[in-house]
């Protein structure tokens, strides 16, 4: 039914959801022409393979499929700078609270990775 | 020559049963005579009783000895003058009389003269000799004149168990004065005194002055009228402590006063006032202090006790009293505390002009009355009481936490800054949206009601955004184009140039409702982010009107009914208006989402 899901995430919780697509809000820490290194809003860093995709800010949100729990493929970007400085310590609040039970009605979640099967 | 414990002889005289077992032991005084005593008839034993004088410099009092101690006076070790240290005494009430009873001593030296002058313990109030040896007397009489406080604490202060008339120094605790008692004496410390105060009104004119007074027990106010101004005013000293006694009790007008005590103090012609050096037991002040993030609990006209970094210090300004016509300095400071809250305080005349700490010092307010001009704002009464920096633990906690990290925080304000009308300082936590604002029908009393409020702007009506106002600062009347110039009214001035200055009707909305509110020229400033009086032609004009669209702001407004035409309506105004800093208002969201509320 809906496969495009898309949550945000921190890099504690990349584990467990192989494949899926991804939103990581994180600060760039070292660019070079496939790879980025970011860290995530956690502290976490995690690995950016980033072939043909520009990255152009320091904060960016990083828009990709999860290729283990500390290495991203990443589809797209959106720059985040906002005067700078990104509180990321807010970020990770959010992102905490998005996973929370009693908000399931309001955001999408995976289906667990073993027993995926097709939904209509 | 040995020093002598001075003081005691007056306790031991005075003090009750229970306490002189607890004295004593270790004082050191002068026998100045030993008699000996015919035997009571009915001892078998034929022993020799001995009657001794003890002295302690400064007064002296009977004694017996002990027969145990019998030998040293037969070999010689004690005789007259001789300088001892008692180690335990006893004392029997006989008749109401008391005896004491030396049990055990030693011996310090022999062969001295008499040392001092002692008298006969004081029946009544003289002047306490000055101790003529000091140092250890502050020891001794520290925890005798604390025994005896605590002994006046019991619920019937005991009345002298000594022979009648020794009313003199017993202390009675302030809580315990009442108008059918007049046989006390008060030991208390002066927090604070008022200035000399000059009336006169139908009844004729005459001058007064308040004192505060405290001991450990509380507070009571004092006051002197004419006459007693010139004989006490001089002698109260703020800060000092002092015996006071012979003063009339009465029912308290709590009118003039904040205290809690039901009485208060007339002091007359015959009050006596003698300053007591003794001050160790008398506490300094006793603080009840709130914190500023809950002085909104408090209703208007109530007093508190407050304690913060004062932060930012205003000039010295001057306000014109309508009732007396008579101008008033003042000045206002804010003050931050560890709530994260900060708050305005005024303090008026002389206090205003010599407030001059510069360094974010830590102040102390005691009994400063909270108003609600604006939120919450503080005022210093007569009879309220600042100390700066004062040496109490709250004060050292403040310094370090604003050394630490207060100067970093953002506090949030119980006043609003900006000029206008009247104000309303931003409460995030009273915030409401509009569909409450407009059932809750805000505003339509006749009174002023504030809010705030979170909004888009939807539309801004453009027909009239800006008027031309009145250069003169502070003055925004309208002025007329005469054709030569423009002219105010209420300045009666001419000038060239107006001032263009934002008035603008706007409708704004969120989640709930719309409404439409009415922004003057700061508001215009912070939408359009450029003064009015800049030339625009219709194009720019336009542009500024697409951009101010769709723009979110908090709100602070004031609701008030108008009547425009027969029309009553409510209007609202925006007091306040400020662009969000959303990383604040996310930290906030996120606060309240982690708050037992949401869960």
């Amino acid at each position: 039914m809906n496969e495009h899901i898309s949550m945000r995430v921190n890099s504690a919780r990349l584990s467990g959801i192989k494949g899926r697509t991804v939103r990581l809000p994180c600060k760039v820490l070292r660019l070079s022409d496939d790879i980025a290194i970011v860290e995530a809003s956690d502290g976490g860093q995690v690995e950016i393979q980033r072939k043909n995709v520009d990255v152009t800010a320091t904060y960016v949100e990083v828009i990709g499929s999860v290729v283990d729990a500390s290495t991203i493929k990443a589809m797209a970007t959106l720059p985040l700078d906002s005067e700078g400085e990104l509180d990321m310590q807010l970020v990770n609040d959010v992102i905490e609270l998005t996973f929370e039970s009693r908000f399931d009605k309001l955001f999408p979640r995976y289906k667990e990775t073993e027993t995926s099967m097709p939904t209509h | 020559m040995s020093q002598l414990s001075s003081g005691i002889c007056r306790r031991l005289n005075e003090a009750p049963q229970e306490e002189i077992d607890h004295l004593a032991s270790g004082h050191t005084v002068q026998l100045l005579s030993i008699k000996k005593v015919a035997p009571t008839p009915s001892s078998t034993t034929a022993t020799d009783r001995f009657r001794i004088i003890i002295s302690d410099g400064v007064h002296f009092v009977q004694a017996m000895l002990a027969t145990q101690l019998n030998d040293l006076v037969a070999n010689g070790d004690i005789n007259k003058n001789t300088v001892v240290v008692i180690d335990k005494l006893a004392c029997n009430f006989v008749q109401d009389k008391r005896l004491i009873i030396i049990l055990d001593l030693h011996v310090v030296s022999r062969d001295e003269e008499k040392i001092g002058s002692p008298t006969a313990p004081p029946p009544t109030q003289d002047a306490p000799a000055p101790s003529v040896v000091e140092t250890a007397s502050s020891s001794i009489s520290a925890p005798a004149t604390s025994s005896s406080t605590s002994q006046a604490k019991q619920p019937q202060p005991q009345p002298r168990t000594g022979p009648s008339g020794r009313g003199g120094r017993s202390v009675y605790p302030i809580e315990g004065l009442s108008p059918y008692q007049n046989n006390w004496t008060i030991k208390a410390r002066v927090t604070q005194k008022s200035d000399i105060r000059t009336w006169s009104n139908q009844r004729g004119e005459g001058k007064l002055f308040n004192v505060t007074l405290m001991d450990e027990s509380g507070e009571i106010r004092g006051t002197g009228f004419n006459a007693v101004v010139d004989e006490l005013y001089e002698k109260f000293e703020e800060g000092k402590v002092y015996y006071i006694s012979k003063a009339r009790v009465n029912l308290a007008k709590k009118k003039f006063s904040n205290l809690q005590n039901d009485y208060e103090l007339s002091l007359e012609k015959n009050t006596e006032v003698e300053e007591c050096l003794e001050t160790t037991s008398v506490p300094m002040m006793k603080y009840n202090f709130v914190e500023l993030s809950s002085l909104e609990k408090l209703e208007r006209d109530n007093t508190c006790d407050v304690i913060g970094v004062v932060k930012e210090v205003g000039p010295l300004g001057e306000i014109t009293s309508k009732a007396t016509n008579r101008t008033i300095p003042k000045r206002d400071l804010t003050i931050v505390d560890m709530s994260q809250f900060s708050v305005r305080l005024t303090l008026w005349g002389k206090q205003a002009e010599q407030f001059a700490a510069d360094d974010l010092p830590v102040v102390a307010f005691k009994g400063v009355k909270v108003g609600d001009f604006g939120g919450r704002t503080l005022s210093m009464v007569s009879s309220s009481i600042m100390t700066i920096s004062p040496d109490i633990e709250e004060a050292h906690l403040l310094r370090g936490w604003y050394d630490g990290i207060g100067t970093e925080k953002n506090f949030q304000s119980h006043t609003s800054g900006s000029s206008g009308a009247s104000f309303g300082g931003f409460n995030r936590n009273e915030m409401r949206h509009l569909s409450d604002v407009k059932e809750s029908q805000l505003g339509m009393s006749d009174k002023a009601e504030f809010f705030s409020t979170r909004a888009t702007i939807m539309h801004i009506k453009s027909e009239s955004i800006s008027y031309p106002a009145c250069p003169t600062q502070g003055c925004n009347k309208k002025v007329v184009d005469l054709g030569s110039g423009w002219r105010c009214e209420k300045c009666d001035k001419t000038f060239e140039r107006p001032e263009y200055r934002y008035i603008m009707s706007m409708a704004v909305a969120d989640w709930s409702g719309q409404a439409w509110l009415q922004g003057f020229n700061e508001a215009g400033l912070a939408v359009f982010g450029k003064t009015a009086d800049e030339e625009r032609n219709e194009a720019e004009y336009n542009a500024l009107m697409a951009q101010a669209s769709g723009v979110t702001f908090n709100f602070s407004c004031r609701a008030k009914q108008d009547t425009y035409n027969d029309q009553t309506r409510v209007r609202y105004g925006i007091s306040r208006i400020t662009s969000l800093d959303y990383r604040e208002e996310a930290k906030h969201l996120v606060d309240l989402l982690k708050s037992p509320w949401a869960k």
